[in-house]
This record gives C-alpha cells, sequence and structure tokens, in this order.
C-alpha cells in the first residue's frame, strides 16, 4: 500500500461554501484515477486532481461550518490526513452579490433580505470577539459552568451575559498576555465604533463643505430674488426632488428587475424540479430501454401514469402521450426481444413481465390500440421450443458435415467417433435448454406470466412433447440409424461397417450421455408421456448396445482356438481343456459388461427383460445361440485341424495325459507334466481328438447346463433355455462326429490287422493247427492293440473308454464273426484254437461290449463246428491258464468303472 | 506558553508572510513548502501551510500563513497577525513601492503584537533580477538596521537562493525566543500553579 495522503497546504485556508481550493501535499493519488475524495470540514468536494503534490477542489455545501480538516482519499494510500485546516463560513448572499452555489431563500429570509447583511458582522464577533485564535483550545472547560453560573450566559447576544462564563468557556487556555492583546483589540474596536461618525465627517470633510457651500448659495440666491416667485422654485425645487427620486428608482428598478427574473427562473427551476420525473419520463425510458432496464421503465411509467394519468394540463397530457409513443416503441422491442434466442430464462421471463405490465397499464390509450400483443408468454414458449428444435437440428447437421469431412482425413483411431461428440453435444443442449423451456412454462402457468389470456395447456403439452420427440429422432438417427422406423430425420446411417464397429465401443458412452441427460428430465417433473419418450429410446439403446456387446463376444469366441493351451484343467470332468473355462470367463466378461451398461436400472428405467418372449429375449437368446454355436465349430476345427505344421510349432505343448496312478481328479499343469513324464511326447493328433471329445462331452452334461445357465442367472439375464438346449444338441453332434472319427481311424487299422495276423503272416489254416497251447497271435494283437487304444484314451479321459471302446469292440467282434464264418474247414485242434480266440477276446473284452459286439462273438463261436465235451474242457482249461497269465495285462479291462 | 506543555509533539512555529500585492510571496512559501516555482500570478486570499522539518536536528512542524498582500484585504490583517510568532517582511526589489509598504506593515505588526522584538526578517525578494533593481542594497540594510536590527536577506523564489535560509534563519529566532519566554515564565507558572490548586480547594 501506497502512504498514506497527507494535505499540507490549502489556499486559500477559509471561505464559503463553494469555495476553490488548491490542495497541497503528499501522495494525493498516482493519477487522476486514483484520487476517489476530497472531503472538507466533512463535507463531500467536487475535485480535479493536477498531480501527487496538488489538488483543485470546489468545497461543497454540505460541510459543517468552521474549521475541519481536509482529507484525500486515494485508492492506492487509503484515507489520509491533514496537518491544515480549513475554517467555512457562512455567507449571506445578498441580491447584489454572486454565489457559486445556490443558497436556498425562505420567505422569511426574502422578505428582509436588505436587513441580513447588518447580521454578519454580529455573527463574526460572536465566533471570536477578542480577535483570539481559538486554537489549541479545543479542550472543554471541564466544570459546569451552568452550575457556576446559574443566573448569567455564555451568549454575547443574551442580557444575562457574563464575561466570566465566555471566558472560561472559550479562552480557559489562553494566556494571561493573549488575553491582554484581546482586550486592546476589542477595546480598540470600540474606541473605532465610537469615532464612527467622526471619522466619517473626516473623510468626507470635502463633501460636507461643499453642501454647506451650497446651502450657503442657496440662501444668499434666495435672499437677492427676494420673494419673488418662491412657489415656482419650489416647485422647481420639488421637481428636480421627484426626478431625482425617479432616477434612483430606475437604478433600483433594475436591481428590482433582476430579482424578479430570479425569482422566476428560480419558480421554473421548481416546477422543473417539481415535474422533473415526468419531463424526463421520455428520456428515461429511452435511456432505460437501450440498457435494457426494463423494470425501471415499468415502475417510472406506472409511476408517471398514477401521478399524472389523469391530469388534464395539456403540458403534461402532451408529456404522456409522448412517454405512451415511447412505450409503444419499447413493447415492440420488447416483444422482439422475447422471442429473441438464445437468452436465459430469467431474462426472458423478466422481459415478458415488464411486457405484459407496459401492456396493461397501456391499456385505455390510443397508442395500446395499435400493437396488441395477444399472450408475450406464449410466443417466448413458442420461440424457445423453436430455438431448440433448430438448435437439434443445426447441431444434428453440423455433426454429419464434421463426419464427412473426417472421412476423408486419416482420423486416428483415439478419438471419439463424431457421432459420440454428436451425442454429448445434442444430450448435453437437450438438458440444458429442456429445464428453461419446462420452467418457463411452468411460470406461464402457475400464472406469474399470465397475460390478459387463459392459458393454453394442450398446446404446450404438445410442444414439449414434439421436442423431446424431435431430440429422440435425432439421437436416434445418429446412434442407431438401422432401428430408424420414423421418417421425421433423415437417417444417418453409417458408410461403412468398420466405421460402424468403431462406433459401437463407443455406444455404452452414447448410453450414459443420453441417461444424463433423462435424468435431468426425470428431475422437471415432465408428464409421463414425454418421458416415455426418452424411455423408450433408452430401452432401445440399451439392447442395442447389449447386442453389440455380445456380438463382439462373438468375434471372441470364434477366434477361442487360438486360445487352445491343451491344459486339462476340469476337475469334474478329465479330459476336458480349459476352453470351456475360457468360454464362460469370455461370457462372463460380456454379460457382466453388458450388465452394468444395460441391465442395471437407473431412475424411471424398466427392467429389458420383464416381458417374456419379448424382442429382447429373442435377440438376446439368438445371439447366445450363435455364440455357442461358434464354439461347437471351435471344437470341431480344433478336433480337425490335422496338419503337421501344428505339431512341429508346438513341439514342448505336450499332454501328459492321466498318468495311470491318477485316477484322483485333479488337473495337471502342462509345465508339471513335463517335468514329471518324458518330454518326448508330442500332442498328437489323437491327443487333441480326444480333448475335444472330452470337450464336447463336458459341454454337454455339465457345462452349458450348469455353468452358463448359472451365469445367466447370477447376471441377471433370463435364461435362454433354447439357446442352450440346442447348443447342446450340437455339442452333441460334434461329440458323435468327432467319435465317429476317432473310432473309424482307431478301429479301421485295428480291425483290419487281424486277418492279415491271422493268415498271411505264417501261412496259417484253420484245418492244418496243429498244436493248441495257446493264443493265437492274432487274438493276442488284437487285445494288445485293444489296451493300447484304451490306455491312449484313458491317459485322456476316462469318460471316453466306453462309448469309443464300445465302438470298436463291435467292429472287432463283427470282424471275428465274419472271419469265423468265412472259415472253410477246420481241424480238431483249429476247431479249439479258434474257440479259444473267440472266447479270450470275448470274455476279455465283455465289460466294453454292447448287445451287437455280444451277438456278434456268439455268431463267431456258431460258426465253429461244435466241440467235444472232452474238447470243451481242454479250451476252458486253457483259456482260465491264460486269463491267469495275462492278467496283468488285462487287468485294464476288467475294471468297470475306472 | 501555557499551551500544552507536553514535549513529545514537536513544537509549532507560526510564520506568517507579509508585504504588498505580488512582490512573491506565496512564490517563496510554494518553493519552501514543495519545491516548486510557479510563474502564474493568482492573487492570494489568506493560504494555509504546514508541515514537519528538521531544525537544527530537532523535528519541528511549520506552519505558514501566506497572507494577501492587496489592500482589500487590508481590514482582515490585525486578526491573523495575532497568532503569528515570527514574520517574514518580504518585498520585491524591483519595486520601490513594495519596498516602501513595508515601513506600514512593520508598524502594524508591533502594534498588534504589541512588541519590540517579535522575530521578524526583512525579505528583498526577486533578487535574480538584480538588474531591474530599484532598491539600492544599503537602503534596504540601512532600513532594517533603523528597525532594531533586524537581519535583511535577499531571495529569490525562482533560483531558491536562500529561500530554505529565511525559513529556518526565522524558526530559530522564534524558538530563542521562546525557551526565552518560557524560563522567564517559569517563576510564575510556580506561582500560578499554587494558586490554581487553591482555588480548586475552594
Amino acid at each position: 500500500m501506497a502512504p498514506l495522503p497527507l494535505v499540507t497546504g490549502i489556499s486559500p485556508k477559509e471561505g464559503p461554501p463553494g469555495t476553490k481550493i488548491i490542495i497541497r501535499g503528499e501522495n494525493l493519488g498516482t493519477r487522476a484515477n486514483d484520487l476517489i475524495a476530497v472531503e472538507v470540514c466533512g463535507g463531500e468536494c467536487s475535485f480535479e486532481w493536477q498531480s501527487k503534490n496538488k489538488i483543485i477542489a470546489r468545497t461543497g455545501i454540505n460541510g459543517q461550518k468552521g474549521k475541519g480538516d481536509v482529507i484525500v482519499t486515494t485508492l492506492s494510500g487509503g484515507i489520509g490526513s491533514s496537518t491544515v485546516q480549513f475554517r467555512t463560513y457562512t455567507e449571506t448572499i445578498g441580491p447584489l452579490k454572486e454565489s457559486a452555489v445556490w443558497v436556498e431563500e425562505s420567505p422569511v429570509q426574502s422578505l428582509a433580505w436588505g436587513r441580513r447583511t447588518m447580521a454578519t458582522s454580529g455573527y463574526h464577533t460572536v465566533d471570536d470577539p477578542l480577535g483570539l485564535s481559538m486554537e489549541g483550545n479545543d479542550k472543554k472547560f471541564p466544570d459546569d459552568l451552568r452550575e457556576m453560573f446559574p443566573e448569567n450566559s455564555g451568549d454575547l447576544s443574551r442580557e444575562n451575559f457574563s464575561p466570566c462564563w465566555f471566558l472560561l468557556e472559550n479562552h480557559h487556555g489562553t494566556s494571561f498576555e493573549d488575553l491582554r492583546a484581546g482586550y486592546a483589540y476589542l477595546k480598540r474596536k470600540v474606541e473605532g465604533q465610537k469615532e464612527g461618525q467622526l471619522s466619517f465627517l473626516k473623510t468626507h470633510v470635502g463633501a460636507v463643505i461643499d453642501q454647506l457651500d451650497t446651502m450657503m448659495n442657496l440662501k444668499k440666491k434666495m435672499d437677492n430674488d427676494g420673494d419673488v416667485d418662491i412657489a415656482k422654485r419650489v416647485h422647481n425645487l420639488q421637481d428636480t426632488i421627484s426626478k431625482s427620486i425617479d432616477s434612483s428608482h430606475a437604478l433600483f428598478d433594475d436591481v428590482l428587475k433582476r430579482r424578479e427574473k430570479a425569482d422566476n427562473s428560480r419558480a421554473a427551476l421548481s416546477v422543473l424540479n417539481r415535474y422533473k420525473f415526468l419531463f424526463c419520463l421520455p428520456t428515461n425510458i429511452e435511456k432505460n430501454a437501450s440498457k435494457n432496464e426494463f423494470d425501471i421503465i415499468v415502475n417510472d411509467y406506472a409511476r408517471a401514469k398514477n401521478l399524472y394519468g389523469k391530469s388534464e394540463i395539456p403540458l403534461i397530457q402532451k408529456v404522456l402521450a409522448e412517454a405512451d409513443e415511447i412505450i409503444l416503441e419499447v413493447r415492440k422491442e420488447l416483444h422482439k426481444k422475447i422471442q429473441e434466442m438464445p437468452q436465459g430464462v430469467e431474462q426472458q421471463k423478466r422481459f415478458v413481465k415488464s411486457l405484459i405490465n407496459l401492456e396493461i397499464q397501456q391499456i385505455g390509450t390510443k397508442q395500446a390500440e395499435m400493437l396488441k400483443i395477444t399472450d408475450p408468454a406464449w410466443d417466448a414458449i413458442a420461440s424457445r421450443a423453436k430455438y431448440i428444435e433448430a438448435t437439434f437440428k443445426r447441431t444434428y447437421e453440423e455433426f454429419q458435415e464434421k463426419e464427412k469431412e473426417n472421412l476423408q482425413k486419416d482420423t486416428t483411431k483415439r478419438d471419439p467417433p463424431i457421432r459420440v461428440l454428436f451425442c454429448e453435444e445434442i444430450t448435453e443442449i437437450a438438458s440444458g435448454q429442456f429445464p428453461d423451456l419446462w420452467r418457463l412454462g411452468q411460470s406461464y402457468f402457475t400464472g406469474e406470466l399470465r397475460g390478459v389470456n387463459e392459458p393454453k395447456p394442450g398446446n404446450f403439452k404438445q410442444i414439449i412433447l414434439n421436442a423431446i420427440e424431435r431430440f429422440c429422432s435425432y439421437v436416434r438417427a445418429a446412434i442407431l440409424p438401422q432401428n430408424q422406423k420414423y421418417s421425421t430425420v433423415t437417417a444417418w446411417s453409417f458408410s461403412s461397417s468398420s466405421q460402424l464397429n468403431l462406433f459401437s465401443t463407443w455406444l455404452p458412452t452414447c448410453l450414459r450421455h443420453l441417461r444424463i441427460s433423462y435424468a435431468s428430465l426425470i428431475r422437471l417433473d415432465l408428464p409421463n408421456e414425454a418421458l416415455d419418450i426418452v424411455l423408450k429410446l433408452i430401452d432401445e439403446l440399451r439392447l442395442f448396445c447389449l447386442t453389440t456387446i455380445l456380438k463382439k463376444a462373438i468375434d471372441k469366441v470364434k477366434k477361442l482356438h487360438e486360445k487352445e493351451s491343451w491344459e486339462l484343467s476340469v476337475i469334474e470332468f478329465p479330459g476336458a481343456t480349459s476352453l470351456p473355462a475360457k468360454l464362460e470367463e469370455l461370457l462372463t466378461e460380456a454379460l457382466d459388461e453388458g450388465q452394468q451398461m444395460c441391465l442395471q436400472l437407473e431412475v424411471r428405467e424398466n427392467p429389458l427383460f420383464d416381458v417374456p418372449n419379448s424382442e429382447g429375449h429373442r435377440e438376446i437368446s439368438k445371439i447366445i445361440e450363435t455364440i455357442l454355436e461358434c464354439f461347437s465349430t471351435v471344437l470341431e476345427e480344433l478336433a480337425t485341424e490335422r496338419s503337421d505344421d501344428e505339431i512341429q510349432q508346438l513341439p514342448k505343448q505336450i499332454i501328459s495325459g492321466f498318468p495311470t496312478n491318477s485316477l484322483l481328479p485333479h488337473s495337471i499343469n502342462l509345465n508339471e507334466a513335463k517335468s514329471t513324464i518324458s518330454s518326448t511326447i508330442t500332442i498328437t493328433w489323437e491327443h487333441r481328438l480326444l480333448c475335444c471329445l472330452a470337450n464336447a462331452a463336458y459341454c454337454n452334461k455339465i457345462f452349458i447346463n450348469n455353468n452358463l445357465s448359472n451365469l445367466f442367472v447370477k447376471y441377471g439375464y433370463p435364461v435362454p433355455k433354447l439357446a442352450l438346449e440346442n447348443s447342446r444338441s450340437n455339442v452333441n453332434m460334434v461329440f458323435g462326429n468327432l467319435l465317429e472319427m476317432y473310432v473309424e481311424h482307431k478301429a479301421d487299422p485295428l480291425v483290419s490287422t487281424i486277418e492279415p495276423s491271422m493268415y498271411i503272416v505264417s501261412h496259417f489254416k484253420w484245418d492244418g493247427v496243429e498244436k493248441f497251447d495257446n493264443l493265437s497271435p492274432y487274438a493276442h494283437e488284437c487285445l494288445d492293440n485293444v489296451v493300447a487304444v484304451y490306455s491312449e484314451i484313458f491317459a485322456i479321459s476316462p469318460f471316453l473308454l466306453r462309448p469309443i471302446l464300445e465302438q470298436i469292440i463291435q467292429t472287432i467282434a463283427e470282424e471275428l464273426a465274419r472271419l469265423m464264418v468265412s472259415v472253410d474247414d477246420f481241424n480238431v485242434n483249429g476247431k479249439k484254437q479258434a474257440t479259444l480266440d473267440i472266447k479270450m477276446i470275448r470274455d476279455v473284452l465283455r465289460l466294453y461290449s454292447n448287445e451287437r459286439a455280444k451277438q456278434s462273438f456268439n455268431e463267431a463261436l456258431d460258426a465253429i463246428p461244435k466241440l467235444t465235451a472232452d474238447e470243451n474242457k481242454n479250451v476252458e482249461t486253457l483259456l482260465v491258464s491264460i486269463k491267469q497269465r495275462m492278467k496283468i495285462q488285462l487287468m485294464c479291462l476288467t475294471v468297470v468303472n475306472p | 506558553m501555557s499551551k500544552k506543555p507536553s514535549s513529545s509533539p514537536p513544537s509549532l512555529h507560526k510564520v506568517i508572510m507579509v508585504g504588498s500585492g505580488g512582490v512573491g510571496k506565496s512564490a517563496l512559501t510554494l518553493q519552501f513548502m514543495y519545491d516548486e516555482f510557479v510563474e502564474d500570478y493568482e492573487p492570494t486570499k489568506a493560504d494555509s501551510y504546514r508541515k514537519k522539518v528538521v531544525l537544527d536536528g530537532e523535528e519541528v512542524q511549520i506552519d505558514i500563513l501566506d497572507t494577501a498582500g492587496q489592500e482589500d484585504y487590508a481590514a482582515i490583517r490585525d486578526n491573523y497577525f495575532r497568532s503569528g510568532e515570527g514574520f517574514l517582511c518580504v518585498f520585491s526589489i524591483t519595486d520601490d513601492e513594495s519596498f516602501q509598504a513595508t515601513q506600514e506593515f512593520r508598524e502594524q505588526i508591533l502594534r498588534v503584537k504589541n512588541d519590540e522584538n517579535i522575530p521578524f526578517l526583512l525579505v528583498g525578494n526577486k533578487c535574480d533580477l538584480n538588474d531591474k533593481r530599484k532598491v539600492p542594497l544599503s537602503e534596504c540594510q540601512a532600513r532594517a538596521q533603523q528597525w532594531g536590527g533586524v537581519p535583511y536577506v535577499e531571495t529569490s523564489a525562482k533560483t531558491r537562493e536562500n529561500v530554505d535560509k529565511v525559513f529556518f534563519d526565522l524558526m530559530r529566532e522564534i524558538r530563542s525566543r521562546k525557551t526565552e519566554d518560557s524560563s522567564k515564565a517559569s517563576g510564575r507558572a510556580k506561582e500560578r500553579k499554587k494558586r490554581k490548586l487553591k482555588c480548586t480547594l475552594l
């Protein structure tokens, strides 16, 4: 803060109000704007800043009389002080005296204006009769003088004036010397007054002597002339005297005229002052209109109408008519302003109110007939509604243009697409503008803006509905062009599918924007019909959003096969890989996202799936089905991918399978497997096929029904039963296909080796069998092969044993039956041998034989000529011993439920 | 002096500028107060200035009353003179009439103050206009001598020559005059105190 202003000099140091003074000092403001006030004797002054050391001021009329400080206030320094004081005194303004300020003359004073001058000197003496400065006497005399001199007074003009009182009151601090000097002064003054007459004679001695001489001459002349025509002389004298009186009157008339003029102008001024308001009214109205201060206009106009409306004075009527003309203009302007957009609703309301007020007040004048605005508030609403629609349209078109521009440019994918920006913009407009419109309507109907006419509720509702409808159709056109059912807005279709895809990821954002503006609409307490329009759009968008999310999942599911790691991680179903879990994960993700975005209800929203068999249901069900279908396809693809490259690509991707001792269901990590089992084993096609089989079986039996439907329940979706059933059958079909493929793959080589190894290898003939002590090699081989297949399957999934082995064994049985039937002849040993072989195979494989297999075995046995009881016994004994020998080898086939 | 005897506020010396109109009283005052030389002539009515200055290492306040030189205001001079403690009687060395008028001012001051030894300086202003000199230096000095040996100083409000000197010299005189008075008065003051005590007791 700059130092305080300090006044150290004033020129002059005293004067009546209105005196121009030069103020000097320090820090009187750094520039003209810095100086904000000058106060002299407590009264505000007009001032002119000269420099930081000098101000020219004119004292005001409301300062106190007597001595007072000169206080300068600056912005930079604050309120200052002064070392010097200004003395204000009153000066009576006579008719011939110039005055800088307006002096109020009360009637009494004006009657006695000639005599007032006499009082001036008296006033002066009272102030300081001893001619001593009062400085330093500020301290009041401590005791109560009225007690000390009960009879007397300190007032010089009173009869009971007491000098003691006066001196104690005013000069109790003055030194004796000073008092003496004061006494001398008083004495001189009294002497001066006494000398007054004498000194007058002294100063005018020439004139007095002249007068005496003239009188002497006159006497002489009169003596000389004797009594000749004295009357005539006297008459002449009288004439002269009257002439001089006239001329003196003429002199004074001038003064009187001036006074009259002054009185006239004063009267005119007071009339002006009294009617100032009225005369300034037209100008003020115009001024305020240009400043948009319509409230003031309404007030002024109402006041003028009240005060002067019924006046019959032509001047006032004229002025009022002029004002009416201007008011008419103002009304026109207001009406225009009301319809001007954009503007704040409060301002609009103010305009409407002002207009209605003016309208009412002007009723009855001829100007009122010239412009009839029936319902300004309605006009305001209409124009606002129109503006909103126009804004929507403009925004819509603007953004469409922008997108076109952007298409040509290389758009970076980071930025949200134009459509999203549009969505944001338009919802913002909606939540910004609707409240205004609604509020305006509310105040219209509550009567706040009610004009002369009754409101029209139906129309307003329609306006609101229309506006909302518009809003929704623009949003729909931009976001859901494919759902476009209304022809009001030209759809803003996507130019390419990639654009659509890109946009789809931003759908939740759009939904959020829409919901925000929906919430703001709800807060407005709009009628349900209006809200439902938006709600419908939101529902549509939610569903669309949900389907988009799920569709994304489809794409991911399609790529699932890349994710297969051949990890046997399903505890409850050995052999199944983590693939179904991954599907579950994907679905969880999608469903979760969908649930959060679309299913979670916000204020005043309906559950998406509350109506069974609604469009939503069908849609979702369809997508889920597609997803699962894709999954089946993936499974099948994985199994049939037979390229050797794959194996080479994944040389270390080993499948360890289930070691024989690990019947306990537990998952085996790949790494673990690598370390425990020989790392040379590669994932063969058979392995993968089996895994897929296991997966398919797992899905069919457990996964789809349990895990997936649980998932839907958990996230609050309706369980798409039909889709799940369909997909189960799909998976089942896949399972069947794969099974067939595997069985074919395994059974063909196995079965086709039986005949060659029976005959070709050792030129074997059933009629030339020489010894009978063991199983035939082909039977051995056959059993070995079965066990090998068993172990391969078991390694992956025990669950698959039965379906696969049954098939294989059936083919084996059929083959054996075919072979036996086609044998021409058996010798004794041959008979025995064949019986032994078949029986052995039949018995061993009994657990996995289905009816047809058993039947085929019996067919084979029937084809062999009947054995004698002896032979038969021989065969049975050997059979038992062979079984005993091969017990360990064949044990696996005897476990009912591995 | 019996005015507030407290020592904390700096003592106040009241200086009055007297002299005919247009000799440069206001110019000297403004030069002393604000270091500015005012070229325009505007007759003064009565101006008041007051500021703190350091007089021989002591902070004092100087109060300057710049009076009107014009005869129109002669009647109210008495009032002003009474409050003065020291006087700078200014004339212009280029104007003999103003020099002659000093006699009248001197007499009026002595009459009002009723004191032959009132602090007083005769100041010949406008000494920068030496080529237009109308009043010989010797005459000036002679008059100062004749007045009981008051100091005579020639100044120039325009060049600031001797401006500070006249004010400070006068203040010194006022100060020494005051200390003289107070030592004289101290005896009386004691007496008065006693009497006053009695009074209050009564």
